[in-house]
């Protein structure tokens, strides 16, 4: 019997690795791409058992968006302007690792304007130009944002709208955190791009 | 050259073995125990065809309670599956209950032509069954057992007809 290679070791090693993992992991927590159907770009935190995903909303999805769902021009308008990514945060830990909680009032924005912080469910109203909205049009953006505050066990994942308060076009960095338990963990994204106000042409 | 292809053969059967475990592992049911097992707080609200149901009334009988809505990208994914485990074990005096926080019967009537099914979709329009509940993000999922505590609860979409979510929730049946 010939003696196995350390090529084929080797090979065998890789195989294991690829399909476990490992090697994706090794190239870095941050993962950036282009969504193929719509052309939007995305951030991705893949690290430390947790993901968590930014995908660009175009300003005109978001209006279109709110104001199918009951909300005045100039409100729908304050909304989408104000730098709104589609985002989902997963708990991706083995379930033996127990739960993870977030806060999003504790993330910090970095841009050219300096540090902000998230507008947050509870901080939306704030942001209206006129304070009068329709209950369901309420509703509707209550529940379609991120949870402000949120315990995720291992497999739990929310969807949710994340607001930056940034012009479109803008650039910045996030630093967000989570904790396990006592511990807390940092994660961060940069050179985020808040998608710009463009209005596409028809196709012919 | 018999024992290399030999070696290659089992390589390719363990590579295929080790991508099932992880594929196996990423789907792997997940529902998680509720601490305490709460009372479930109860409600009466109007489903699609307009028959009330009250939560209370369904004492004795597991209960799955979805709160959903249209527009929630991972709550029209699972919509499918739900319907599937509902068929599955809808003669197993297990209930299926959906609650559509927000919306109106227009946008479920349009919603239900691509997602069909054929357990009750209830309607909070105004959000105030939601509110009693401990949810902060659509779908959030409940199993509730005969006695009225809430067992299990899931944040994000499931496979609700994996064998192991089923067997998880036909077990609360005989639970004491």
């Amino acid at each position: 019997m010939k003696p196995v290679s350390t090529v084929l070791i080797q090979r065998l090693l890789f195989i294991t690795l690829l399909i476990s993992g490992t090697v994706a992991a090794a190239t870095g927590p941050v993962n950036t791409g282009v969504v193929p159907e719509t052309g939007l770009r995305f951030w991705e935190w893949n690290a430390r058992g947790v993901l968590f995903r930014l995908t660009q909303r175009l300003p005109d999805q978001t209006r279109a968006y709110f104001m199918a769902r009951g909300f005045d021009n100039e409100n729908a308008e304050s909304i989408a302007t104000r730098c709104v990514f589609q985002s989902m945060f997963k708990n991706i830990a083995e379930q033996g690792d127990g739960a993870v909680s977030i806060d999003l009032d504790t993330w910090r924005i970095h841009s050219a304007g300096g540090e902000t912080r998230m507008i947050t469910r509870e901080k939306w109203p704030e942001n209206f130009v006129n304070p009068e909205v329709a209950k369901a049009a309420a509703i509707a953006l209550e529940w379609s944002l991120l949870p402000t505050r949120q315990v995720y066990a291992p497999g739990d994942y929310n969807w949710g709208m994340t607001g930056y308060g940034l012009k479109p076009g803008k650039v910045f960095d996030l630093d967000f955190s989570w904790k396990r338990g006592d511990k807390v963990f940092q994660g961060y994204l940069k050179s985020v791009e808040c998608a710009p106000d463009i209005h596409p042409d028809p196709q012919p | 050259m018999i024992s290399k292809r030999l070696l290659q053969v089992v390589i390719a059967l363990w590579a295929v073995f080790a991508l099932h475990e992880v594929i196996a592992q990423q789907q792997e049911p997940l529902l998680h125990e509720v601490p305490e097992r709460p009372a479930a707080p109860d409600f009466s609200i109007e489903d699609m065809d307009g028959v009330v149901h009250t939560l209370s009334a369904y004492r004795g009988k597991v209960v799955i309670l979805n709160f959903w809505a249209t527009w929630c990208p991972p709550c029209r994914e699972e919509m499918p599956a739900m319907e599937r485990a509902w068929q599955m074990l809808r003669r197993e005096d297990i209930v299926m209950l959906a609650v559509n926080v927000g919306e109106d019967e227009d946008s479920i009537f349009e919603f239900t032509a691509s997602y069909p099914v054929e357990f009750p979709l209830l309607l909070d329009r105004e959000s105030a069954v939601i509110r009693d509940w401990p949810v902060r993000g659509l779908p959030t999922t409940f199993v509730i057992d005969p006695q009225g505590k809430i067992v299990y609860r899931a944040i994000g979409g499931r496979d609700w007809d994996a064998p192991g979510v089923l067997q998880k929730i036909r077990a609360l049946k005989s639970r004491p």
